[in-house]
């Protein structure tokens, strides 16, 4: 169903593509492109799909696939380190197999540029993006936040500091996914940003009160069942229980200017020159796309002027961190410091 | 029967081919960094404690109902035998996933029933998982063993006044004690190299912790983890190599008929492991079903799940012939053999990577169906070769002399003589195979042909975008086909029971 919806979204852009200037701008608010006004892609194309977390990506492949007949696309999945694993050994035999790799985390995406796999993307594409989300190498197809879910029932708003620092300090009981990729890159930000003494006692206060998830998911399913107060979570898990279950004793909570909420992105690698892969993730970054990842995933657009999934704080009230995202694929020490302090 | 054995050269290749994922996994862990730490030790702790305890488990479920199927007399014999031995039809994962969604507070029992049931999860709850999920090997092997026992021996011990319950205890049980360790071996590597179970329940096990590393970019350091698990696994295997039993004549079945209420009530104490297994798994896959329905699946997936899975039984079946042959001859088969077993406790992440690194360097068997089929031959040819030699070496090696002084050539006296006898262990071998094939998961998706979807790797792509209603259909499908498998391998395993002795009262 919901599929269909995108389905029609995308043959509706072709309709509105025959309006008036004026009302298609109105839909489509200045810059952000629709699927209308690309090339047809047409030829063989292998997409390396990474992920370690869902996602309606494949509604969005399946939509693109049927808006273009002559595109053969194939599709490998795994996740999103085992594919970064596979490109890297790939590059390094001389064997070539994918032209493009869209990944969940932008550790893996650092991984494939830095090995020297990506392909340069034309400056046009790029200035799509908002500011701070602008590579060259690679480009960002959506956002998540670091949030922290709460129930409902059992906390208050205003007892959950608006600093991350500050929650190790608090006897709130919190549910985690130590071993979790998104959880391991948020540590990894916290380092960067804070440095390693000030983690290492901030894991320790957390570990303190802290219950352990397998995944994220789990996290907040935990929190709603108020096996725990509060959480750390990606944000489009409470968003997707929630729209499933509107009662659910689940609501978001941010942090301010640190760690806590940082934005980081889905993105895609040009593996292979020419114009197929780079029409391809235009496609991606088209106003039909990437408003549908927000408002069925919830994943935040972050291509410029496309609206916020609902339930979410607009990207303009959050603060996020300033920084290159392809600095969280520094993965080794994080770990040395989770495994030091045993929490993972 | 000459100085050097037919089977020798044909069991050194495959050998070495079963090394080869190992070779690469030394060097990969060439640039590594650490050994060792101490964190290493809890999950050592962690992962020794979880294989023992499904050990225990396995055995204590496994044995009482081999004796169960193997001798004792019952209406609907065959269905009840399909029933027990199903586990082996689901992944482990789908049962801890289950049974983590069902118990605890705020689980689906409590969602329907309306009573809080203590959680799942931890060491307990993985050892309980494992166990469920690992048993049947032990009941299979134990089985097979029990049915190629002479019944003369009981009648004996019963005739100088023995009990039943001690004749079986002191004069059966002794005698299956290596097909017992066969089980228990496989349940082990099972519980060693299974990622999913210990992920669910939360449990810091080596394939844990191999996973995070592999996840962080720290290849080497995953590399080297595996290289230390295979520690464990040789270990596992030196122990079970110790263990050995007398091999003896075949003769008549042990049969045994008890009164109905006695038959009901040990039925009734089988169905706590029915429930929890099989019922608990399907129940919560059709609550799924009802609720969110079904969308994008496609036949085609059943059909490349089941085409690999059949390609890796027969191939394995191939491959475990002069394996096991080459195992019973000598000390130095013997070794071979082990040696085949590592594939199975080497966790199929790490199995995938290794083989993406030598399928590069045969880029024509790179991400083909190929080197998809290898790799579940390299990971369960144990399974093959456990059942094809446990039949085999209950052979009377007689019967072979007297072919041959009958004048038949050892070709003959092979393909007439001991090809049939053994026929039961190759198809239970490759149903076994198929089974594990058709569950396996991270080496089907690093290795298949690009776009080549199984049943396994859809439902975890549900799973990971969070639809569990749509894991359902090939979850169950999953289950139907493997079933399918199972009946097979159970058929078959009669037809061969046919040929083997006279006796077909079962």
């Amino acid at each position: 169903m919901q599929r269909r919806t995108f389905l029609q979204g995308l043959a509706a852009a072709g309709v509105l593509g025959s309006m008036p200037f004026g009302f298609a701008n109105a839909i489509t608010q200045a810059s952000s492109v629709s699927v209308d006004s690309l090339p047809k892609l047409e030829g063989d194309l292998t997409l390396y799909l990474g992920r370690g977390e869902g996602g309606l990506y494949e509604n969005v492949l399946e939509a693109i696939k049927k808006r273009n007949p002559k595109l053969n696309l194939k599709i490998r999945r795994g996740g999103s380190a085992a594919l970064a694993n596979t490109i890297v050994a790939e590059t390094r035999a001389g064997v070539k197999r994918a032209d493009l790799f869209w990944a969940v985390d932008t550790g893996s995406i650092g991984v494939v540029t830095d090995a020297g796999a990506a392909k340069s993307l034309p400056v046009d594409l790029t200035a799509q993006l908002k500011d701070g989300f602008q590579y060259s190498s690679w480009s960002p197809v959506t956002g998540r936040v670091r949030t922290l879910p709460y129930n409902t029932q059992r906390v208050s708003p205003d007892q959950i500091p608006d600093s991350i620092m500050a929650l190790a300090d608090t006897d709130l009981a919190i549910g985690w996914a130590p071993a979790y990729a998104s959880f391991q890159s948020f540590v990894t930000a916290m380092r960067i940003l804070e440095g390693e003494k000030a983690t290492e006692n901030w894991l320790k206060g957390i570990n303190k009160n802290a219950k352990k998830y397998a995944g994220e998911l789990g996290v907040v399913m935990g929190v709603e069942r108020g096996e725990v107060d509060i959480g750390f979570a990606n944000h489009y898990y409470t968003l997707r229980l929630k729209s499933g279950k509107p009662d659910a004793n689940v609501d978001l909570a941010y942090t301010k200017n640190d760690a806590g909420c940082l934005v980081n992105a889905s993105g895609i690698v040009a593996l292979s020159d020419g114009d197929l892969p780079v029409n391809f993730i235009r496609y991606l970054l088209t106003q039909e796309v990437q408003s549908y990842l927000a408002s069925e995933a919830y994943e935040i657009p972050l291509v410029q002027n496309v609206a916020q999934p609902q339930g979410l704080a607009s990207l303009d009230t959050l603060s996020p961190p300033q920084m290159d995202l392809r600095k969280l694929a520094d993965l080794r020490p994080t770990l040395n410091l989770m495994r030091k302090v045993g929490v993972l | 029967m000459t100085h050097w054995p037919k089977s020798y050269p044909l069991a050194f290749v495959i050998a070495l081919l079963a090394l080869l994922p190992v070779g690469v996994l030394f060097a990969l862990a060439q640039d590594s960094a650490q050994l060792f730490d101490t964190h290493n030790l809890r999950v050592l702790g962690n992962t020794v404690s979880l294989m023992a305890l499904t050990i225990v488990g396995a055995v204590i479920i496994g044995v009482p109902l081999a004796f169960f199927t193997a001798y004792v007399q019952l209406p609907f014999k065959r269905f009840w035998l399909i029933v027990l031995a199903a586990p082996l039809a689901l992944p482990s994962y789908i049962g801890a996933f289950a049974m983590y969604f069902s118990f605890g507070r705020g689980g689906e029992i409590e969602n329907v029933l309306g009573i809080t049931t203590p959680p799942i999860s931890g060491l307990w709850g993985s050892a309980l998982v494992m166990s469920l999920y690992t048993y049947p090997f032990v009941m299979m092997t134990t089985r097979a063993s029990l049915l190629s026992l002479d019944a003369s021996l009981v009648n004996a011990a019963r005739t100088l006044g023995l009990s039943l319950a001690a004749s079986l205890w002191r004069v059966v049980l002794p005698r299956v004690v290596n097909s017992v360790a066969a089980g228990a071996l496989l349940a082990a590597l099972y519980a060693l190299s299974d990622f999913g179970t210990p992920a669910i329940m939360g449990l810091d096990t080596f394939t844990r912790v191999i996973f995070v590393e592999y996840n962080a970019f720290g290849l080497s350091q995953a590399a080297m983890l595996s290289l230390q698990l295979m520690v464990i696994v040789a270990l596992i295997l030196f122990v079970e190599s110790r263990i050995g039993g007398a091999s003896e004549r075949p003769g008549k079945h042990l049969s045994l008929f008890p009164a109905a209420w006695q038959r009901n009530l040990m039925l009734l104490s089988a169905m706590p492991i029915v429930f929890m297994a099989i019922i608990l798994p399907l129940g919560i896959f059709t609550l799924w079903l009802v609720r969110e329905g079904t969308g994008g699946f496609e036949l085609s997936y059943a059909w490349n799940s089941a085409h690999a899975s059949f390609l890796a039984a027969i191939v394995a079946v191939l491959l475990a012939i002069p394996v096991a042959h080459a195992a019973i001859a000598g000390k130095a088969g013997r070794f071979m053999e082990r040696i085949t077993y590592f594939g199975f406790g080497v966790p199929g992440i790490v199995m995938g990577t290794a083989l993406v690194y030598v399928g590069l360097q045969l880029p024509v068997l790179y991400q083909t169906l190929g080197l998809l089929v290898m790799a579940y031959v390299l990971r369960f040819l144990p399974l093959a070769v456990g059942s094809v030699r446990a039949t085999a070496e209950n052979i009377d090696s007689g019967l072979v002399k007297a072919a041959r002084v009958l004048g038949a050539s050892p070709r003959e006296a092979f393909v007439r003589i001991t090809l049939p006898l053994t026929l039961r262990g190759m198809i239970a071998g490759a149903a076994l195979v198929f089974l594990e094939a058709m569950r396996e998961l991270p080496a089907t998706l690093m290795l298949g042909p690009t776009g080549f979807e199984t049943l396994a790797t859809y439902m975890w792509r549900v799973y990971e975008a969070g639809y569990f209603g749509r894991a359902a259909v090939p979850g169950l499908l999953l289950v139907l086909l493997s079933g399918l498998g199972l009946v097979l391998m159970l058929s078959g395993e009669r037809k061969a029971q046919f040929t083997v002795t006279e006796d077909d009262r079962s």
